[in-house]
């Protein structure tokens, strides 16, 4: 079948080359659906990322320049066939209507994300810190420091080099320690001023509850089993190892915990649907 | 707010996913091929078959340079099979009939044989299999069904009959009883995955799932909110029990190795 | 707890009966008798957030302030009225946030038996909720009764199956967008 022909080769790499091209908007898209239904931020695809961007602007070139020859008038003179002109529009709005909904695509994952990076904003900059934060949550009023603790002393500094293990981008981690600066100094000169200056911080954890919250892990989703077959698992903690559950198989939908299918999402052997 | 969406993907965008499935198109006009963000599209030549992706077939069939050939399972023969099986079938009463087979999956007639699931490798080397949209599940057949292979609803069935049924009505056949039977057949299945609720339990457990296994992509957005709900309802009552026996077994573990037994059948179907 | 959690906060605030183990000087004013002290035996209602604490003696081992017990809401004439139809239960009036309350008495009080009662009836619930959201005329009769009743993790159930099953009839041209 001609249509599987078309997809079966989609194997070979390189950023011009239309096979792969058709990978990377498949797997683009497979990402995008992901990242709207877990409920957490999943690892930036870097270089998938770099890959789509380099050719949306290779993509906006190749309309500007086919636009700037259609609405040339000369142009039109020398033509000579008037279909020429027609396919000239088809083309263009093809091309157009295809720029837009891979535009449309990454706007939603980039704002997805914002909304989760925002929702656990303290949860994900301790995440992407590489050093403590200044002055340790705990801190006793013995500290000489305490007297002028501020609200943004909770925020983690800026990490120096970008973390291997932080899910953000580099722009997303600039965001957020930026969006997290300006509200900590909010909330510290419309309230949190007028508070004892222990009771200042944004990731204080007396009472045994912790202001800083994560996204829940335990939140269902949807997966279809893409390997032969698939384990769900319940995560090791609280000293338990790992344990075992239901098994998967090969094209079966199921609706389970997202941390027992976490690691096989990212070995590519489930999907989120 | 940065995005008021709720988590999972809603109709709308399902739909706008659904419109990434192939169909074929007979075009009326010449075109020369082209390169998109979304992978390449063969030249059009009149009156030769062409697969293309659903949007594309949408946008030339609104402007009268193609015709669609409509999916082999959007025909009423196929759709009143298929109803029979969700209807009649004793194994399909509290399950969704089968969906089709992935690339490497046996079909109908293979059953009994093994899958064989073979990745490609993307350039950061990870697995990758594909699935809809990227399948041709929807795309034109020579024969309404190869070899006497059962007719089966594709992942974005609803969205794919829905959308062709809009714009390309004439293009399908015998339209007004094709409606009738989507549209039966949401009804059923929509009362399948209500009536599914005493089964949740089982995907509330750490380890544990429920199988909904040829379910579309549509009812999934109509149920996500829901099912998740009581997913997360019943994980909550029982999340002081969960903690105990993790504790048991944590003990156990400590006082030298639990034998972890699953005494939990989790392969439950709906 | 989840600490900006406003259910949770609302569910912290919950009465549960507390027995006072030893006198206490000074905590009258718990009773509405500011000055006075308690004396041991005394039953009162407090917030969860407030027993719990000073029950934590009790569960320690060690000499407690007060032992609570479970409050009326999951009182065993609630349990045998789940199990005879849970649909009849206006969970409501017992407790605004009820399974929220009733995850918080699971964590204080071993009770197996609850849990399994309370899943059903959580799951014989949903599905009544799943059928009246379903219905684009809205409930009528028994089920707009029903409804009233419901706590506010179903209640929050009802919306988002109303929610997307109304989003799915607009995106097939089956309803008009608001």
């Amino acid at each position: 079948m001609e249509i599987d022909d078309i997809l079966a080769s989609v194997d070979s790499s390189g950023v011009s080359n239309p096979e792969s091209t058709a990978l990377d908007h498949q797997l683009f898209t497979r990402f995008w659906v992901a990242e709207r239904s877990v409920p957490e931020l999943l690892p930036w695809p870097s270089r998938l990322m770099n890959r789509m961007m380099e050719r949306i602007q290779h993509q906006i070139s190749t309309i500007e320049d086919l636009a700037a020859t259609s609405s040339d008038p000369s142009n039109i003179t020398t033509t000579t066939t008037v279909p020429g002109t027609t396919n000239t529009t088809l083309t263009l709005s093809i091309l157009q209507t295809d720029l837009s909904r891979t535009q449309y695509l990454i706007r939603s994952l980039l704002r997805q994300r914002l909304a989760k990076l925002t929702k656990h904003s303290m949860y994900y900059l301790l995440l992407s810190s590489t050093s403590p934060p200044p002055i340790p949550p705990s801190s006793n009023l013995a500290n000489p420091d305490i007297k002028s603790q501020q609200p943004e002393d909770s925020i983690p500094p800026l990490p120096s080099s970008h973390s291997t293990t932080s899910p953000l981008s580099i722009s997303e981690i600039q965001f957020l320690h930026t969006h997290q600066t300006l509200l900590a100094r909010h909330f510290g000169s419309s309230f949190l001023s007028s508070f004892p200056p222990q009771l200042r911080r944004l990731d204080d954890n007396a009472g045994g509850t912790s202001m800083v919250q994560g996204p829940d892990l335990r939140e269902t989703v949807f997966v279809r089993c893409l390997a032969e077959q698939v384990t769900v698992v319940a995560p090791p903690g609280d000293g338990v190892d790992e344990v075992l559950g239901g098994t998967m198989r090969m094209g079966d939908v199921w609706v389970v915990r997202w941390e027992g299918v976490k690691e096989a999402w990212g070995r590519g052997d489930v999907e989120v649907l | 707010m940065a995005f008021p969406l709720p988590r999972g993907i809603t109709p709308p965008e399902i739909s706008f996913l659904a419109e990434m499935e192939m169909v074929t198109i007979v075009p009326r006009q010449r075109l020369e091929g082209l390169e998109l963000l979304g992978g390449p599209i063969s030249p059009l030549i009149p009156p030769r078959r062409t697969p293309v992706p659903l949007w594309l077939a949408l946008l030339l069939k609104r402007q009268r340079r193609a015709n669609i050939l409509p999916p082999p399972w959007l025909h009423p023969e196929s759709l009143s099979l298929i109803l029979d099986t969700e209807t009649q079938h004793q194994d399909y009463k509290h399950a969704f009939s089968p969906p089709p087979p992935l690339p490497g999956q046996p079909n109908m007639r293979e059953r009994g044989q093994r899958p064989i699931a073979r990745p490609r490798y993307t350039p950061e080397g990870q697995r990758y299999y594909r699935t809809p949209p990227f399948l041709p599940q929807n795309v034109a057949r020579d024969q309404a069904f190869d070899d006497g292979e059962p007719p089966t609803l594709p992942f974005h069935w609803l969205e794919v009959g829905t959308m062709l049924l809009d714009v390309a009505s004439d293009d399908v056949v015998d339209p007004d009883q094709t409606r009738r039977l989507l549209k039966e057949l949401r009804e059923v299945r929509s009362a399948k995955i209500r009536s599914g609720v005493d089964l949740l339990e089982d995907a509330a457990t750490a380890g544990g799932g429920v199988a909904l296994t040829g379910v579309g992509a549509m009812e999934i957005g109509e149920g996500r909110g829901f099912i998740s709900g009581v997913v997360d309802g019943l994980r909550r009552i029982g999340a002081s029990k969960e903690q105990a026996r993790r504790e048991q077994m944590a003990e156990a573990t400590a006082n030298g190795g639990y034998d972890a037994t699953q005494d939990d059948d989790d392969d439950m179907e709906f | 707890m989840s600490y900006y959690d406003v259910d949770s906060i609302l569910t912290d605030a919950q009465k549960l009966p507390c027995t006072f183990e030893l006198d206490v000087p000074g905590l009258g004013i718990l009773e509405g008798n500011p000055g006075e002290s308690i004396k041991a035996g005394t039953r009162i209602d407090l917030p969860l957030w407030l027993g719990e604490m000073l029950s934590i003696g009790a569960r320690l081992g060690t000499s407690r302030l007060v032992t609570l017990d479970i409050p009326s809401a999951l009182s065993e004439r609630v349990m045998n009225a789940f199990q005879a139809d849970p649909r009849t239960v206006d969970l409501r009036s017992l407790a605004p946030n009820y399974y929220r309350l009733s995850e918080r008495v699971l964590e204080l009080f071993e009770e197996e038996e609850m849990i399994d009662i309370l899943s059903n009836t959580f799951k014989k619930r949903a599905a009544e909720i799943a059928d009246h959201a379903h219905n684009p005329k809205g409930a009528l009769g028994d089920g707009a009764e029903f409804l009233q009743g419901l706590d506010e993790t179903e209640r929050q159930l009802f919306r988002v199956a109303h929610d997307s099953a109304k989003e799915t009839r607009i995106w097939a041209g089956e309803a008009k967008k608001r």
